[in-house]
């Protein structure tokens, strides 16, 4: 590995430069000032917690325990998105966990096997942090689209049953509320697709120059992960939905109040 | 007594709580095949909402509901609401132009036979007053009376054989009062159940129901 790595003491001159952003927040009184230090505290805490598990993973490269650690970074996602939603998580985790499951691992599974043609698909050193690329997308998106799909049922109530009333079946009435999703999460992965390596240079593609990789090797692996992060992006928050509705309509095809957070019941 | 097969819409013993506080309480209504009825009653006794119940848009806390002899389940639903065509209060039409929201219920697997009704769509727009041109134009920038007049014309291209209609004059223009009151005197085979304050438009109707002896609690 030609990276060169970082001392602790190095590292901790990196704090020096909370400095500017403090100065911000405290000229400015920016009321933020303990979250920024929490925040900051929690990330130092959640990055050395991973970075050891990771260690131990890379090292010990268990089929087993790979999926487990994948499973729960899905599960992570699945509180996180359906809380972000505004919905009950009793009603959604499951679906919603399948949902980012399938997404997350078609793409990844393409990735390490058929693109970078790993021994194992589930390599650590590449299924781990590939599939924690995906899905860390995929939340983003997922939480767009899913809340757009059930907000806008739930606001433009009169036209959704505008469309039972003249015969639509559920799929067919809820057509036009997944089409407004599915725009609404995928279009920030668009814009993002359309302005790379312009505006600023990816996280993937960092990684690997910093790795000691040349930049066209970089590009090879930014491209083929941005088709993964917009294939699964896709795909969970279409199975998002769909999954989803099976626990949020009733058998009249109305949209349970239950299922918002914010219902009462 | 008609018999069950000529009783086009039953509400039978129902009872119906809002979020006002009122509870429409131990409601029956028989409606034969081609009767028109008017229902009136106070803002907020039900009215909108027992129309709904129709079409399993709203369940009743007790009672039964059926159609065409039907009674209205979880499994019925969906093939008794294509036996009703509906226009509801202030219609939301949806998003699209109005060519769009016209022919869309026609992609419908369940309306899919009736997509030679969009033949008449030039008809009925002359018929209501409406300008060609409306058609290309997007449903957000129309105003009430070209929503409702929008609404009703759908209602009329799909077709049913019921016909619940919630306020239909209420934005409608007294020429479009007078097309509809003709429209549905001609249509001896329709039914038709409609809730209006608007008695005048429909003199013809065969019974007037007046929700307000049924209603207990805050209905104004």
């Amino acid at each position: 590995m030609n990276i060169k790595d970082i001392a602790a003491w190095q590292l901790a001159s990196a704090y020096l430069l909370l400095i500017l952003p403090l100065a911000v927040i405290l000229w400015y009184r920016v009321p933020i000032l303990g979250r920024t230090a929490l925040a900051v505290l929690r990330m130092t805490a959640q990055l050395v917690f991973v970075g050891l598990y990771l260690q131990v993973i890379f090292e010990l490269n268990n089929l087993w325990l790979n999926l487990a650690w994948l499973s729960v970074m899905v599960l992570v996602a699945d509180v996180s998105v359906a809380r972000s939603c505004g919905l009950r998580l009793t009603r959604i985790a499951l679906p919603l966990f399948a949902a980012l499951l399938l997404g997350t691992a078609a793409p990844m599974l393409i990735f390490t096997g058929l693109i970078l043609r790993c021994e194992s698909v589930m390599d650590a050193q590449y299924a781990i942090p590939i599939g924690g690329m995906i899905l860390g997308n995929c939340l983003r998106a997922d939480i767009v689209g899913i809340r757009t799909f059930y907000n806008s049922i739930r606001t433009s109530e009169k036209s959704f049953h505008n469309s039972l009333a003249q015969g639509a079946l559920l799929q067919e009435a809820v057509r036009p509320f997944i089409t407004e999703a599915c725009e609404s999460a995928l279009a920030p992965a668009v814009a993002t697709m359309a302005t790379i390596g312009l505006v600023s240079l990816p996280g993937m593609m960092t990684g690997v120059i910093l790795g000691g990789a040349s930049p066209f090797t970089a590009i090879k692996y930014q491209i083929a992960i941005m088709i993964a992060i917009f294939s699964g992006t896709s795909v969970t928050v279409a199975l998002g939905i769909r999954l989803t509705m099976r626990s949020a309509f009733d058998h009249y095809g109305l949209l349970k109040e239950s299922i918002f957070k914010d219902s009462g019941n | 007594m008609a018999g069950s097969d000529d009783i086009a819409l039953l509400a039978k013993d129902m009872s119906l709580a809002f979020d006002t506080g009122a509870v429409l309480e131990d409601f029956s209504l028989e409606v034969s095949a081609g009767q028109k009825i008017l229902m009136t009653g106070p803002s907020g006794c039900g009215k909108s909402t027992l129309l709904k119940c129709f079409l399993g848009l709203a369940v009743p806390k007790s009672g039964s509901i059926a159609v065409s002899g039907q009674p209205l389940t979880p499994a019925t639903v969906w093939s008794l609401r294509t036996r009703i065509a509906y226009v509801m209060q202030e219609p939301d039409l949806g998003r699209g132009t109005v060519r769009q929201i016209v022919e869309r219920p026609f992609h419908y697997h369940a309306n899919a036979h009736l997509l030679h009704s969009v033949e008449r769509l030039n008809e009925l727009i002359d018929l209501f007053g409406l300008g060609i041109d409306l058609l290309d134009k997007n449903v957000s920038k129309l105003s009430g009376g070209e929503k409702q007049r929008i609404a009703l014309i759908v209602a009329i291209m799909l077709d049913r054989p019921i016909l619940l209609l919630d306020e239909p004059t209420s934005a409608l223009d007294a020429q479009s009062r007078k097309t509809l009151s003709r429209y549905l005197q001609s249509r001896t085979d329709l039914t038709a159940l409609v809730v209006t304050h608007d008695t005048d438009c429909f003199t013809f109707a065969d019974n007037i129901v007046n929700l307000k002896a049924h209603v207990a609690g805050e209905a104004k």
